[in-house]
């Protein structure tokens, strides 16, 4: 049998404050982890209707991103397929608008799309210019790290921790 | 009398805002606002100049490649570095794919449905549907088998009752006129088009490294090691699966979009009477093809008040015409200021106000040419290179209005492209001129390759004095560039003036409205619960706000308002 494609996708900008979370727990994975050879790791930014494509050319997909939704900051919640098809599709005005709810149901649409999915959401403190991420939000990276690793031993391919760990590529972060 | 303020509020903060007031079915009063601070030029203080485009490629997902290339062209600019051909000729490959790309979902993925009604469908006969994608075009894949299975599809997600995709559209508007053959087979084409805008980005993949954000650039060249021989570098192997991904939307864009795009607008050719809006156009050249920047397989120019015969040229970035004319203005935005400024002295000190009508309401800069607002994108692009006699413009252009005025059944001048549809006609023409030039650059790239170039970099080197540069790209979107002041090996001030900036500007000094808010202006709406009409308008701009803080909504809130007056 083939092994599934399976990939962990960080959203996100990571020039914006807590928005960058994605991103960052994407380079914690890498850095601090080996990885199956069927897992593919990317921090795809925020691609609007480029989502379709990478959605499209994967069996399982973990996604990690900052969430708008009533808690507190830090809090992680995690969102399977039939949580992200009950919220409604929005008219489009820029390319960004598709959000992920809307790349999901266009593949779908189309006939393809992950068979799994799997949304790991971070309530953000703030979305600020350059502010790095929140002490809160920063706290939320672990437990949402474990939720990653939990989906990927589900899935049948789980990450083992690197004898040595890696620094993490946080580019964007510090002068 | 009704204000309709369109909001969308998919992401926690910032985004395009329009506001209209409508009376008597048509738009009286229309603003755009960008509720985001854009500030993000700020970042690059202090950084080192040769990896100002690694951020910059993050100031927005979508447009990612095209803020990398911008970047390293300004500081080429600012020290005088020539680029190898080679760089040229990668950069514009990947240039003309991501654009290819983005003319695809735009066309398909963010605008048809504003005028192709999905709930017709099933009314449509696919055997007729093929017949019509036929008397349209070659492409193989208009079968009535194809139009069968798409129809099927949407049947039974209207049965379902769960639409899905389709939830937000604006279903048995009265403004939506396509018969049910041409919806059929519309959407038969934004299913296939998902498969070719994918391979588009495969293309910038393959040369950039990564998708989305590419890896090989860099101040002075690319880092793309060529080595014909060698199977880790930019190899023939490499530049064949280029090839074969070209050879594939290439034909996608000529005999789907191109057509598409001719046959709607000739469907609707009373679109070509509305959204005119400011008449100012702005395109700067590109495609370089020498490795001073001088040459270029683009034009580039102005049009003032619509007048085409009085075209001029802007020569490149070294222009003095383009460098002293482009000022920004903060009069009605968020920010503090003393008049308006050019880019290289410009500042972005925040001052915010809430909105108001006749004061501050927006977060987008009002960027000015000469002191007058200018319309950016695909049509200025269009109708420079068509007043300059750019050949292939011309052969594009001329093909479309024949298609359009056959179907239309009546003719339609370039003159009115001058409108919300030439817009989207525009976009359609320029993806067929760039399908072009994709093969012409490729060609370029391999006989200079074969010839035994391998350069791909010229090392910068700063000097302590203070430098100013330019790099400008004719975007999918309009017109780019990013300006740079670097001192002493660091960069001191940085701007990015981007196309939806020159679009989606704010009133300036004079109180003349930006790009948007004119087009809106007698634009009809039948019904302000539904603006379709206004939409239509919006989207022929391809809006992006270039800041893409997009944290994802999982709740789902409101985003059109209507508010009695």
């Amino acid at each position: 049998m083939t092994p599934l494609r399976i990939a962990v996708f960080g959203l996100g900008n990571v020039l914006l404050g807590d928005d960058a979370v994605g991103p960052f727990i994407v380079e914690l994975l890498r850095a601090g982890y080996e990885l199956p050879a069927n897992v593919s790791v990317a921090d795809l930014g925020t691609p609007g209707l480029g989502l379709p494509a990478y959605l499209s050319e994967a069996d399982a997909v973990v996604l990690v991103d900052a969430v708008a939704a009533r808690g507190e900051p830090g809090e992680v919640r995690l969102y399977r397929r039939a949580d992200l098809h009950r919220v409604p599709p929005k008219p489009r005005v820029s390319p960004h608008d598709p959000a992920v709810q809307e790349a999901l149901a266009l593949v779908e649409f189309a006939g393809g799309g992950p068979r799994d999915l799997l949304l790991v959401g971070i309530i953000p403190e703030h979305a600020t210019l350059g502010a790095g991420l929140s002490e809160r939000v920063r706290g939320a990276c672990q437990p949402a790290i474990e939720a990653v690793l939990r989906e990927l031993t589900r899935l049948g391919a789980p990450a083992t921790p690197r004898a040595v760990a890696q620094a993490p590529n946080i580019w964007w972060a510090g002068q | 009398m009704a204000r309709i303020t369109i909001d969308p509020v998919t992401r926690i903060e910032g985004h395009l805002r329009i506001d209209a007031v409508v009376d008597g079915g048509q738009v009286q009063k229309a603003w755009a606002s960008c509720t985001m601070w854009r500030g993000i030029e700020t970042i690059l203080r202090g950084r080192d100049p040769r990896e100002a485009w690694f951020f910059t490629q993050r100031f927005c997902g979508v447009c990612t490649t095209v803020h990398a290339i911008a970047s390293v062209r300004a500081v080429e600019d600012a020290l005088g570095l020539e680029v190898p051909l080679n760089a040229q000729y990668i950069r514009n490959l990947i240039l003309i794919a991501h654009a290819l790309h983005d003319h695809i979902v735009h066309f398909y993925h963010l605008s048809a449905l504003d005028w192709v009604d999905v709930t017709t469908i099933p009314q449509a006969d696919p055997t007729k549907t093929a017949a019509v994608g036929e008397s349209l075009s070659d492409w193989p894949g208009n079968s009535d088998k194809q139009m069968k299975a798409v129809q099927a599809k949407v049947n039974g997600l209207l049965e379902s009752g769960q639409l899905g995709i389709f939830a937000n559209g604006y279903w048995g508007h009265p403004a939506m006129k396509l018969s049910p053959e041409v919806n059929l087979l519309a959407l038969s084409h934004y299913l296939q088009a998902l498969e070719f805008q994918r391979k588009a980005n495969q293309i910038v993949g393959i040369l950039g490294g990564k998708t989305p954000h590419i890896q090989n650039v860099a101040v002075g060249g690319v880092m793309n090691a060529i080595n014909l021989n060698s199977l880790a570098t930019l190899n023939m192997d490499r530049l064949y699966m280029m090839k074969d991904l070209f050879d594939e939307v290439i034909p996608f864009v000529q005999q789907v979009y191109f057509p598409d795009a001719c046959a709607i607008a000739g469907f609707y050719p009373e679109w070509f009477e509305i959204g005119k809006g400011v008449q100012n156009y702005l395109a700067v050249p590109d495609l370089p093809t020498d490795i001073a920047s001088t040459a270029f397989d683009l034009p580039g120019g102005t049009i003032f008040d619509g007048k085409l015969a009085g075209v001029r040229r802007i020569s490149g970035q070294r222009d003095e015409y383009f460098r002293k004319g482009v000022v920004e203005d903060v009069t009605h935005a968020y920010y503090k200021g003393r008049g308006p400024q050019p880019p290289w002295q410009g500042e972005t000190i925040p001052d915010f106000t809430d909105f108001q009508d006749d004061g501050k309401y927006s977060w987008v800069k009002a960027p000015r040419f000469g002191g007058k607002p200018m319309q950016v994108g695909p049509l200025s692009s269009i109708l420079v290179g068509y007043a300059l006699e750019h050949e292939l413009t011309r052969k594009w252009t001329d093909l479309a209005l024949t298609r359009v005025s056959a179907i239309a059944k009546r003719p339609i001048t370039v003159d009115q492209m001058q409108s919300t549809m030439g817009r989207y006609l525009a976009r359609a023409i320029r993806a067929a001129v760039l399908s072009e030039l994709a093969v012409r650059h490729w060609g370029l790239l391999v006989s200079n390759v074969q010839k035994g170039d391998a350069t791909v970099f010229n090392p910068p080197s700063f000097p302590k004095d203070a430098v100013e540069g330019v790099g400008f790209h004719e975007a999918p979107r309009g017109t780019l560039s990013h300006w740079v002041v670097a001192k002493d090996g660091v960069i001191a001030n940085y701007q990015a003036v981007v196309p939806t900036t020159w679009n989606a500007s704010p009133r300036d000094e004079q109180g003349t409205p930006g790009p948007y808010e004119a087009a809106l202006l007698k634009n009809p709406v039948a019904n302000p619960e539904k603006p379709l009409e206004l939409l239509r308008t919006v989207h022929s701009f391809d809006p992006c706000m270039a800041c893409a803080c997009h944290t994802l909504d999982v709740e789902g809130r409101t985003i059109a308002t209507v508010k009695v007056l």
